[in-house]
């Protein structure tokens, strides 16, 4: 019963690279979306798993529930016959996979270090009020900076969305 | 006089000190009694929109100077539940355009979340399933969920309708979640808690001995807070005159043209599932949850008044339906944009106002 955690943690891992794998390998862009999908709300479940509460729910209030459906609406508007026609690789798949393989072999020796350095018998404490303290206090200033910078985002897509005309 | 909380708690206790007595393991005691209150909840969920299916046909009737379902049953009772047997009953027909997988796993991904939202609501005095630090949030998001079930529905029927009516959905849905996360923010703000039970306990009292002290009852802020959620809820759960997504005169049925039987019951499971959620919360949040008003507390038990509260709230629901007519999409949508949003913000500046005042 004690490993009950990491066996849930397991789970779930093996869950997200499966769809994370389907993303990237299935043939229709709808069922890729999907996957992409069921792969975020298995983050959101990490997230949870060890004590991120709000990031957890962050997580699927902000992609689940507010990008993956304007994807999700984008792809609805495309067709579908043509995208099955479609190859998956192009030429430069090759270096493309040199390329992912020195990241992903880098990744795991960086996180091999953090693992030694980290305490593993933290109790998981309730994290949104630490966070809304860190953000409107010490990080004041980066969080005032991406509000402005997506501020003007939104200003510049309604400059480019208007009637050229009026 | 009767709370049900304490009784339960004490009941599982009993059971639990029992099953140790005999044998088994105090961790697996405690899994299995976690197994049956989440057995409670699921069959909870599932019980409510039977009971709101049928309030809504009488309640429409009854507005139309009708006499609505009186055949099954005394004033026909019965009638919602001879309809789910015969959905039970009928043949599953996939269109042969339709995606099967996706057609198959619409309605489930549509009725899935529901069941998770009902984790943190405080039905009364030590009901509350899972007091979630994160409570109000977890709601929001996790009911976002369904809308992707109801974007598979679209897609996967293989049918313009349906795929209009997902579109749709997708548009209305994503936009109205805004404000309505944004309405519940000066609640938040006000308690500085995002936990359901948590709030709803801080509004018991009294100004002057008479009046609650529920959070509708906060000038401006409450009234403009509770307004804006109750608009962008009834958005959110695809109900007249928000129901674009399903339009009937302009979409068959929307994004669920091509359900039938069970997998079109579970669609309705879902909507009618969050009629009562959205009340459960408009309760917890601005009406003091359990709190009675009129007569001391403690005569009606806390889960009685949450539920009459639940059951008031659920009746607007109903009566907006009956009353109002379909908006047109693209007002719908400047509505949403051009003035539930600004006035949310508004409302949020005025509470950070007020939270300032109140700590001087």
């Amino acid at each position: 019963m004690s490993h009950l955690p990491s066996l849930v943690f397991y789970a779930m891992s093996a869950a997200l690279i499966l769809t994370a794998i389907g993303v990237v390998t299935m043939r229709s862009v709808f069922y890729s979306a999907v996957s992409l999908v069921a792969a975020l709300t298995v983050v959101a479940g990490l997230f949870l798993l060890y004590g991120a509460d709000f990031l957890g729910a962050a997580q699927v209030l902000v992609y689940i529930g507010g990008i993956m459906i304007i994807m999700l609406f984008v792809v609805m508007l495309s067709q579908r016959p043509h995208d099955s026609m479609e190859r998956q690789t192009n030429d430069q798949w090759f270096r493309a996979l040199c390329l992912a393989l020195v990241i992903g072999i880098s990744l795991v020796r960086g996180f091999r270090i953090f693992i030694n350095q980290m305490v593993s018998t933290v109790v998981p404490v309730p994290t949104s009020a630490s966070l809304g303290r860190l953000l409107l206090g010490d990080m004041l200033l980066p969080f005032e900076t991406v509000s402005l910078i997506l501020l003007a985002a939104l200003v510049g897509a309604v400059l480019f969305g208007q009637d050229k005309k009026s | 006089m009767f709370e049900l909380g304490p009784a339960l708690s004490h009941l599982f206790q009993v059971m639990r000190s029992f099953a140790t007595s005999h044998g088994v393991s105090p961790v697996l005691a405690i899994l299995i009694s976690k197994i049956i209150q989440t057995n409670i909840i699921i069959l909870l969920v599932s019980l409510v929109p039977m009971l709101l299916v049928y309030a809504e046909r009488k309640v429409s009737a009854f507005m139309q100077a009708r006499l609505g379902p009186m055949n099954v049953g005394p004033w026909g009772i019965f009638q919602t539940l001879a309809d789910g047997i015969k959905l039970m009953f009928k043949e599953d027909v996939v269109p042969s355009g339709a995606d099967w997988w996706v057609h198959f796993m619409a309605p489930v991904v549509a009725v899935a979340p529901v069941f998770v939202c009902y984790a943190p609501v405080p039905f009364g005095q030590g009901l509350t399933p899972v007091d979630l630090n994160t409570g109000v949030l977890f709601i929001l998001s996790v009911s976002g969920i369904s809308t992707i079930g109801i974007l598979l529905g679209g897609w996967g029927s293989g049918n313009k309708y349906s795929m209009l009516g997902g579109l749709r959905a997708a548009a209305q849905l994503v936009s109205f979640e805004i404000p309505r996360v944004l309405s519940v923010v000066p609640v938040l703000m006000w308690y500085g808690s995002m936990s359901l039970r948590t709030i709803a306990l801080a509004q018991q009292g009294r100004w002057f001995n008479i009046i609650p002290k529920w959070f509708i009852f906060y000038p401006v802020i409450g009234q403009v807070a509770f307004i804006v959620f109750l608009i962008s809820s009834v958005a959110e759960t695809n109900r007249t005159p928000f129901d674009i997504p399903e339009a009937e005169s302009e979409l068959v049925a929307g994004f669920h043209t091509e359900f039938g039987g069970m997998k079109f019951a579970l669609f309705f499971l879902a909507e009618y599932a969050y009629v009562f959620l959205a009340s459960a919360m408009a309760t917890a949040l601005f009406l003091g949850g359990g709190d009675g008003f009129l007569l001391p507390n403690g005569i009606i038990p806390s889960w009685i008044w949450f539920l009459l509260k639940t059951f008031a709230i659920v009746f607007l629901f109903l009566w907006f339906r009956w009353t109002y007519p379909r908006l047109r999409v693209d007002r719908l949508m400047q509505f949403c944009w051009k003035f539930l949003m600004p006035w949310s913000f508004v409302n949020i500046a005025l509470a950070g106002a007020l939270v300032l005042v109140r700590m001087r």
